[in-house]
């Protein structure tokens, strides 16, 4: 391998004008070795998702017919319009598809409901949580953060029933409160993470601000918070996809259909019966509508979390 | 913070079952009229438009009673039912399956129904012969009310029997035996073809590259093998059990049954079937559809799926005839089952009854989607079929000819299961080891020495 | 970088700690509550139900250690920790390898927010619809992968089928997924070296080799550890992917110790030995975790 560690990281961002490094022509051989593997990464990235859209654009009937094409099988909309609760029982049965109906919108906006809160309440609360454990001084403080640790190692099973048991007692059942109440005031995972980011806020900013007779509640809003938007965006990204993506606990405490959320709903496409087969077509064109949204969200907040994630604060 | 710990634990000591024991004790309300929600759940969507209908004109005959139709696919399913059990809040009435009902009848998280049948005077001989039966517990109650039932036969792609020279008489004619597999096994010889265009029982038929299988694997079949492979055991006069229902011995170690897995497995070796390993994956519906293979043995419940499938010609045959001379298929059904603490009885049992009469399952026939349990209801929808151009006489032919046998009801259903799932596999992944079944066979039968 | 001197005490830090640990309880209420009514909770209950014979419709009946004993002898049991940590050893070793490759990829090739994006689509991807799209693409006879292998001349692989294959392929499957997250975090990390230190290095005539074992390794190496401490824990909870695919097969190829966990409490409703399984499988997280964190410590001067 010859010397990489010439081109800095931002030459490749205008590949025209070189700087004025020598040995540029050098370069190539490894790193055109180095871009082979990387789009080699990409491309096993991207085919599944290729084969998603490939498989959703055809007709369930006449897949498996045909199950060695790379393009849709028999082309049509069929398997959108299931998603969307655009088509019939008979048209969906016509396709091969599973006849279930399916109020997209409404389960949209219970999904955006279920995974706004869940984000709001746990990033927020986590952040709070955090704070004491990185900022604050108090006895047993990293006994109680290890406590809250091994919250991480909680088999499920623990959890699930208990907290069924407990939904149901309270009365909220086929709520969106009993839905995201689990969720809402912590995880173990983003009090660490978020812990690990406010160690490295630098202290002398909020020793200047103590002197000035600021209390906690306003370094945490007006320091604290603002400094780490970075990462607190990250966790909120990551927290809202992973509320998104969630089934089993809505599945059970959200039968109801006004709060049924999408994950939930477009299991109708998963197999039905034991020895069944799902509706592939349904399933993918489930899968890819849903994550519209989410992909969305990355867009509007990508830049910032992919180019400003500090890890100032690992220690 | 110790002492808080304390209360804690000791808090943990309360368990929170409390609310799941509601169910057996009195209902108050049980004398009155029948009136409310009743939730009733299902997990085959392809089913649930059917009971919606029956739902709405149940309503309409019943005003003061609204049903609630859920659907769920079949692992929710019984989660689902379960954590609702635990929890209390199960649906009122939900379709029951036999390998279920035995630990929620011995667990009392489901009623018995004798009083109202009794008190409603219901005639359960108007089902087809034996479903009702399946339905009665160990302790001589009956515990749901049958609402259809499935039988095994042989799918097959036409195309391919088509260019193999057989008719669908031959195909009906087939005949098994464990010592050379019989006339079954020459034609699924026959339809296996290679890469290179070699039949299985062509000279030069190379088994390692095998482009059609004669017929498919869809699994060991664990303990009740029912599309795998009790359709062979059943004709060597094979029994599950010593008795059934509600047997405490299993013959898992019978030579005979041992005999016939082994020339199961044979057709695997022979590169007739695919491998344990090569069957993992895709259903064979769609291995069907694929042209990756010409026959597969499945119940009645796939005729939808299969006959749906462009671009292959489905066509159904009676399992082979055995070795006593006559055809077996598993005889299998669901019910419906009212749970043990729905807060509303009557309504309960109003829904079941109903579900259970011909006013419910004759559209349930008329959809042709399965075939309803109760004996005049079958003629609709073996006419409906007929209307979509599907003969189903490979699976009516059962009942007619008196040769079904029933699926193994036990105590313990679940254990069986988590011995015999690994003991079957293995068998099927490396040789079948008449030994390993034994000590398999002795695992099960310790279950009811406890 | 990272590693800075441990924060001296605040002035105030005597007589502050009392005053400070009132603030620190008004901060941590909401976070406290749901962790003792979510988490802590369930599994003080957990535990006491592992001591129970508990078949989740009947009452537990409180029967001491029984379920340990038995567990012990249970060949079941030490078979799925057995595959437990083959899949946690392929999993994360190939997941923290590739994942550092591809950040070290992006951090020295391009800058473009687009591609780093799209290491994170599968992410977005829910669990059960990944495993069974792989399934799927994976299967022996009409599989696309299989097909590609065909052209390949590559007789086809039973990926999931093979006893041998199913967990590493498993394993694969869950590296797709969370690749691109495990690589970001990396890569943030990576963001955090100064520049002039890899200037310093070349103008010495190191090689791309050298530079990254003698630089971004070591400096690199607390990023590491955290990605380690998130994603070792996660992969023992290995569940989704099996149940929907190979469901603990082919024989007992695949029972990973969480699936055999809800088997045996939800097939065979046997909540009490469930219940000891888990709390077994607890203390090895933790136990996994606490020594993690000992070297995370022992590395890092100032941690927590």
């Amino acid at each position: 391998m010859t010397n990489l560690a010439e081109a800095p990281a931002q030459a490749a961002a205008a590949p025209p004008t070189h700087r004025a490094d020598a040995g540029a022509p050098r370069i190539s051989v490894g790193r055109v070795l180095a871009w082979v593997v990387l789009i080699l990464f990409i491309l096993i990235t991207l085919f599944p998702f290729y084969w998603m859209l490939r498989t959703a654009l055809s007709n369930n009937r006449t897949l498996f017919a045909h199950s060695s094409s790379w393009l849709p099988v028999d082309f049509t909309w069929g398997a959108f319009k299931r998603v969307l609760g655009l088509s019939s029982f008979a048209e969906a049965q016509a396709e091969g598809g599973s006849g279930g109906s399916i109020q997209f919108w409404l389960y949209l906006r219970n999904s955006i409901i279920v995974s706004t809160a869940i984000t709001v309440g746990q990033v927020f609360f986590s952040a709070l949580a955090a704070y004491a454990f990185a900022r604050l001084r108090w006895p047993g403080r990293d006994k109680v953060f290890f406590l809250f640790l091994c919250a991480l190692m909680v088999p499920p099973i623990f959890t699930m029933l208990p907290n069924f048991v407990l939904v149901k007692d309270l009365g909220l059942l086929n709520t969106f409160p009993g839905i995201v109440a689990p969720y809402f005031f912590m995880t173990p995972f983003a009090v660490f993470f978020l812990r690990q980011f406010f160690l490295g806020v630098n202290r002398e900013i909020e020793e200047a601000a103590m002197l000035d007779g600021a209390g906690h509640l306003t370094l945490f809003f007006r320091i604290i918070l603002p400094l780490s938007s970075a990462p607190i965006t990250t966790l909120g990204i990551l927290t809202f996809i992973n509320a998104w993506n969630e089934y089993f606990w809505p599945s059970l405490v959200g039968q109801e259909e006004n709060v049924r959320v999408l994950t939930v709903a477009l299991s109708i496409f998963k197999s039905q019966t034991p020895q069944g087969t799902p509706d592939w077509a349904g399933l993918m064109a489930g899968t890819l509508v849903a994550a519209v949204p989410v992909i969305l969200l990355f867009l509007a907040f990508g830049r910032r979390i992919v180019n400003s994630i500090q890890f100032s604060g690992i220690k | 913070m110790n002492r808080n710990m304390r209360l804690l634990a000791g808090l943990a000591l309360i368990p929170f079952v409390v609310t799941a024991c509601g169910g057996g004790s009195g209902d108050s309300e049980s004398g009155g009229a029948a009136k409310g929600t009743v939730n009733y759940w299902l997990w085959d969507a392809n089913q649930q438009p059917v009971y919606e209908k029956c739902a709405t004109d149940f309503h309409a005959k019943n005003p003061a009673i609204t049903v609630k139709v859920t659907q769920k696919g079949w692992d929710d399913y019984w989660s689902g039912i379960t954590t609702g059990m635990v929890s209390g809040t199960a649906p009122d009435v939900f379709t029951d399956h036999l390998a279920k009902f035995p630990d929620y009848m011995n667990k009392k998280q489901i009623l018995p129904l004798d009083e109202f049948i009794e008190k409603d005077k219901i005639d359960t001989t108007i089902y087809e012969d034996g479903l009702a039966e399946l339905w009665v517990g160990n302790d001589g109650k009956r515990y749901g009310l049958p609402k259809d039932w499935d039988t095994i036969a042989l799918f097959y792609n036409k195309k391919l029997t088509d260019a193999a020279g057989l008719t669908p008489e031959q195909m009906g004619a087939l005949a098994w035996n464990p010592t050379d597999g019989g006339t079954y096994e020459k034609a699924i010889a026959h339809l296996t073809v290679d890469k290179n265009g070699k039949r299985g029982d062509e000279a030069g038929f190379d088994k390692t590259k095998v482009k059609t299988y004669g017929l498919w694997m869809e699994g060991s079949g664990t303990g009740p093998g029912q599309t795998q492979w009790s359709m062979y055991t059943a004709t060597t006069d094979w029994q599950f059990t010593d008795k059934n229902p509600w047997g405490t011995k299993y013959n898992y170690a019978d030579p005979k049954f041992v005999e016939t897995i082994k020339w199961w497995k044979g057709l695997a070796d022979k590169g007739y079937m695919p491998s344990f390993k090569a069957q993992k994956g895709a259903q064979w519906s769609d291995q069907l559809a694929a042209g990756n293979v010409a026959m597969a043995t499945n119940g009645s419940w796939m005729i939808g799926a299969v006959f749906g499938t462009k671009g292959i010609t489905p066509a159904v045959a009676p399992t082979p005839i055995g070795p006593n001379g006559k055809r077996a298929s598993m005889f299998n059904g669901l019910s419906d089952s009212i749970y043990a603490g729905t807060k509303n009885k009557t309504a309960a049992w109003e829904w079941v009854k109903y579900l259970a009469s011909p006013a419910c399952q004759d559209v349930v026939a008329d959809a042709a989607v399965v075939f309803p349990a109760i004996k005049t209801s079958v003629p609709i929808a073996e006419a409906k079929f007929k209307e979509k151009n599907i003969d189903v006489s490979a699976f009516t032919v059962h009942l007619k000819d008196k040769t079904t046998f029933l699926f193994p009801i036990t105590d313990h259903g679940a254990d069986v299961e988590a011995i015999m799932q690994p003991a079957m596999d293995a068998a099927m992944t490396g040789t079948v080891d008449a030994a390993a079944l034994v000590a398999a066979n002795n695992q099960v039968n310790a279950l009811f020495a406890q | 970088m990272a590693v800075e001197a441990s924060p001296p005490l605040h002035r105030a830090s005597m007589r502050g700690g009392r005053r400070e640990a009132g603030v620190a309880l008004l901060f941590l209420s909401p976070a406290l509550l749901g962790f003792l009514v979510f988490f802590l909770w369930p599994t003080l209950r957990g535990f006491y139900l592992s001591l129970t014979e508990y078949s989740l419709l009947q009452p537990p009946e409180f029967i001491g250690l029984g379920n340990y004993q038995e567990l012990v002898k249970d060949p079941q049991f030490w078979n799925s920790l057995k595959v437990t940590l083959e899949y946690v050893f392929i999993n994360i070793g190939l997941q923290t390898t590739l994942a550092l490759g591809l950040a070290v990829l992006l951090h020295r090739l391009t800058a473009s927010t687009l591609l780093r994006g799209v290491v994170l689509l599968p992410y977005l991807i829910a669990n059960v619809v990944v495993a069974l799209l792989w399934y799927w693409m994976a299967d022996y006879n009409l599989g696309v992968l299989n097909q590609v292998l065909g052209w390949l001349h590559i007789s086809p692989i039973a990926f999931f089928g093979d006893s041998n294959l199913a967990i590493p392929t498993i394993a694969f499957v869950n590296v797709w997924r969370h690749l691109g997250y495990t690589a970001l975090l990396i890569f943030a990390g990576l963001q955090t070296i100064p520049k002039d230190v890899y200037e310093a290095a070349s103008m010495d005539g190191a090689t791309e080799w050298q530079t990254f074992r003698r630089i971004t390794m070591p400096l690199l190496r607390p990023v590491l550890f955290l990605v380690l401490m998130l994603t070792v824990i996660g992969s023992w909870q290995i569940f989704d992917t099996v149940a929907v695919t190979t469901r603990g097969g082919p024989v007992n190829a695949t029972r990973v110790i969480q699936y055999y966990i809800y088997d045996r409490a939800f097939t065979r409703y046997d909540f009490g030995y469930a219940s000891a399984l888990s709390v077994v499988l607890f203390f090895i997280l933790a136990g996994v975790a606490f020594a993690q964190f000992r070297l995370m410590r022992a590395d890092e001067s100032d941690l927590g």
